[in-house]
C-alpha cells in the first residue's frame, strides 16, 4: 500500500468508527455528518503542504475521537426525536438520556416506568379477564384490600366483574397514552424554558 | 479526594463553562455572514480558547439547525469537495441577541464580585 492509499485508509477507518458511534441516527443524517467531517479532514489535509502520516494523526487528534463526537450527535438527536414522537419507546429513550444528566430527568424516568407499568398491567388485566374470567378480577377480601390480577385469596370476591374488561382496556390504554403525553410535554416544556444564558 | 479526581472535577467545571459560552460564540460568528464548519473553528481558535476538540463544533451546529436557530446548504468549493454553509435564521438572530444581552449583564454583575479575588492574587 503506497502512502496516499495508506492515508486514505486511515481517514476511512476514522469515518468508519464515527459511523458506528453515530448508532441509530437515520442513514441520511449519518451520511451528511460523515460528508461534513470528511470535508473537514480533507481541507485540513490540503493546508500547509504535503499530507504525511504525522500530519494526518495530528488532524484527527485535533478533531477528537469518534467515540467522543458520535454521542454528542446522538444525545441531541434522541432528545429531539423524543419531543416529537408518540412512541413510548422513543420518548422513554429520550427521558432516559435526560435522566443521565439531570435529577429531574431521572425522576421523570422513574415516573415514566411506573406509568407504563400501571397502564400496561391494567390493560393486560382487562384483556385476560376475557380469556380467564374466573381467575382474573378486582379482588377484595379479608386478606386483600384491593388487588387487580390473578385470583390468590379464596375468600376474596371480584368487585368489578365484567366491568374490568372496559375499565382495564380503556383505563390501561388511557394511562399509557397519558404517560406518553405527559413525558413528551415535560420534555418540550423543559426545552422551551431553556434559558438564554450561555 | 485523589489527585486524579480533583483534576477531573476541575476539568469538568471548565468544560461546562466553555460549553455554555461556545453556543453564543458560534451564533455571534454567524451574525454577519454565512460560514462553514471549519471557517467557524478557525475563527474561534483565533478569537478565544473556547474550543477544545474541533469535532465538537459539528454536533452543536447540528443541534442549532434542529432547533431552527441556523439553516444550512451544501455549496461546491474549489477545494474539490462541497462545504456545508450555515447562517442564522430569524429565530437564531433573536436567540443570539437574547444570549448576548444576558451574557453582558451577567458579566457586568459578576465582575465586582470576582474582582477582589483577582486583586488578591496579584503579587
Amino acid at each position: 500500500m503506497n502512502q496516499p492509499e495508506r492515508l486514505q485508509a486511515k481517514i476511512d477507518a476514522y469515518l468508519g468508527q464515527l459511523r458506528v458511534s453515530l448508532g441509530e441516527l437515520p442513514p441520511d443524517e449519518v451520511n451528511e455528518i460523515l460528508q461534513e467531517i470528511r470535508g473537514h479532514i480533507l481541507e485540513r489535509s490540503q493546508a500547509n503542504g504535503e499530507l504525511t502520516d504525522e500530519k494526518l494523526v495530528s488532524i484527527l487528534n485535533a478533531l477528537g475521537s469518534p467515540d467522543q463526537i458520535g454521542p454528542l450527535y446522538q444525545g441531541d438527536a434522541i432528545l429531539a426525536r423524543a419531543r416529537s414522537s408518540f412512541s413510548p419507546r422513543v420518548v422513554m429513550r429520550g427521558i432516559h438520556r435526560w435522566g443521565t444528566t439531570s435529577i429531574l430527568g431521572f425522576v421523570l424516568f422513574v415516573l415514566g416506568v411506573v406509568g407504563y407499568a400501571l397502564g400496561g398491567s391494567l390493560f393486560l388485566a382487562g384483556l385476560f379477564k376475557l380469556v380467564s374470567p374466573s381467575q382474573i378480577g378486582a379482588w377484595v377480601g379479608p386478606h386483600t384490600v384491593f388487588d387487580i390480577g390473578a385470583h390468590t385469596d379464596p375468600a376474596a370476591r371480584d368487585v368489578l366483574g365484567w366491568w374490568l374488561v372496559p375499565i382495564g382496556l380503556f383505563g390501561g390504554a388511557g394511562i399509557f397514552v397519558a404517560t406518553t403525553r405527559a413525558l413528551r410535554w415535560t420534555l418540550r416544556f423543559a426545552k422551551s424554558q431553556r434559558p438564554t444564558r450561555p | 479526594m485523589t489527585q486524579n479526581s480533583r483534576q477531573a472535577a476541575s476539568d469538568n467545571w471548565e468544560t461546562q463553562l466553555r460549553k455554555g459560552w461556545l453556543e453564543l460564540a458560534i451564533l455571534a460568528n454567524l451574525w454577519e455572514e454565512k460560514l462553514y464548519g471549519l471557517d467557524i473553528i478557525r475563527r474561534l481558535q483565533t478569537q478565544s480558547d473556547l474550543l477544545l476538540a474541533e469535532g465538537t463544533i459539528y454536533p452543536i451546529l447540528s443541534r442549532l439547525k434542529r432547533d431552527g436557530l441556523v439553516d444550512s446548504n451544501w455549496v461546491e468549493s474549489q477545494s474539490g469537495h462541497p462545504r456545508k454553509y450555515y447562517w442564522l435564521t430569524v429565530a437564531g438572530r433573536r436567540r443570539a441577541v437574547a444570549m448576548a444581552r444576558y451574557a453582558s449583564e451577567f458579566l457586568s454583575r459578576i465582575d465586582p464580585l470576582i474582582a477582589p479575588m483577582l486583586q488578591k492574587e496579584k503579587p
